[in-house]
């Protein structure tokens, strides 16, 4: 199938959070997604992005038509001191109905591609650890798990938690 | 013991390289060079935080400079802003004084000021006593939890990936 990969625009604000909310739905949790197209916009086309994002579009139905968005990856740099700056790829994505066609690939490829134009020295990412097919599909590609090879574990503080940790304790 | 925390500017990449040293196993870390210019260039790729104490207090090899945190923005695709500390470090014959607490509550303020929602970071499962610290201030296990592994792709199968 014909698609081309671009960077993102403001106007994709409105796909980018429907493929989140698909991919969110996927991972049975699409009640957890908070974040609205004004955040979107606000946090990745401003005057400093907190994210980078490439989207996938295939033609539409009819020549007249406008491009149908299929997929997209969300991005950030990272640094690890030990071995400098890494791409994180925060969100990865390809409609069910655009499966198999490559499309995945060609994200990962050109992500890849970027990561080592700009001199990152690995590329990172979070999979669920049910989630076999994404598993399987990353480590064919030669991704480690950090989690099980080394032990990393990941851990949050969500806001409450946040405020309560910035406020300074009684001496 | 009185102690201070403030931004670290780029002086301080000599001291924060001597800490990286020391707090890791790996042969190869960033030199100081590679911290000075990813740290404190245009284009910053992490910001840090320094924890000093007065002269009196200095180690034996006379630094002043005991504990510090790098930190950098990040973006949940669900929950928005948020923030990662990639190193929190304070020497050893300077813990348990409240040093590492507060460094991470500045971390912490530094997120809620920028809009963040979460703070993350990893840490290793053999950790005992930094999992022990970091589960009392609050925080949860996302691995354990929902399942998350960290994954990289590195050297050679970057370079694979990235072939056309």
């Amino acid at each position: 199938m014909e698609y081309k990969l671009r960077k993102a625009e403001p106007k994709d604000v409105s796909d980018i959070l429907r493929l989140v909310k698909e991919l969110a739905k996927y991972e049975e949790m699409e009640s957890q997604v908070t974040l609205t197209e004004k955040d979107l916009l606000e946090d990745g086309f401003g005057e400093t992005p907190f994210y980078h994002c490439i989207i996938a579009e295939t033609p539409g139905e009819n020549s007249s038509d406008e491009p149908d968005v299929v997929g997209f990856a969300m991005y950030y740099f990272t640094y690890d001191p030990w071995v400098g700056k890494q791409l994180y790829l925060e969100e990865f994505y390809v409609m069910d109905k655009c499966r198999g066609l490559g499309i995945g690939s060609g994200i990962l490829r050109h992500l890849s591609d970027l990561a080592m134009k700009t001199r990152c020295t690995g590329m990172m990412f979070v999979v669920a650890e049910n989630n076999q097919p994404s598993v399987q599909f990353y480590k064919r590609r030669g991704a480690e798990d950090l989690s099980q090879e080394e032990g990393w574990r990941l851990f949050r503080f969500d806001k409450d938690s946040l405020v309560k940790m910035a406020t300074p304790a009684e001496e | 013991m009185d102690f201070s925390i403030r931004a670290a500017n780029v002086e301080d990449c000599k001291d924060i390289a001597r800490m990286i040293r020391v707090s890791k196993t790996r042969a190869h870390v960033r030199t100081e060079r590679h911290l000075e210019q990813d740290g404190f260039s245009k284009n910053p790729f992490f910001h840090g935080i320094v924890a000093e104490v007065p002269e009196q207090h200095r180690t034996k090899e006379g630094h002043t400079k005991i504990g510090y945190a790098l930190y950098f923005y990040s973006y949940s695709s669900w929950a928005g802003r948020a923030i990662y500390m990639e190193d929190l470090y304070v020497m050893p014959e300077f813990r348990g004084k409240g040093i590492g607490k507060a460094l991470m509550s500045k971390v912490a303020q530094l997120g809620l000021a920028a809009g963040c929602n979460q703070l993350n970071f990893t840490v290793l499962d053999c950790n005992k006593s930094s999992v022990d610290f970091y589960l009392s201030q609050g925080c949860f296990d996302i691995t354990d939890k929902i399942g998350y592994h960290c994954m990289r792709c590195e050297g050679e199968a970057l370079e694979h990936l990235a072939q056309p």
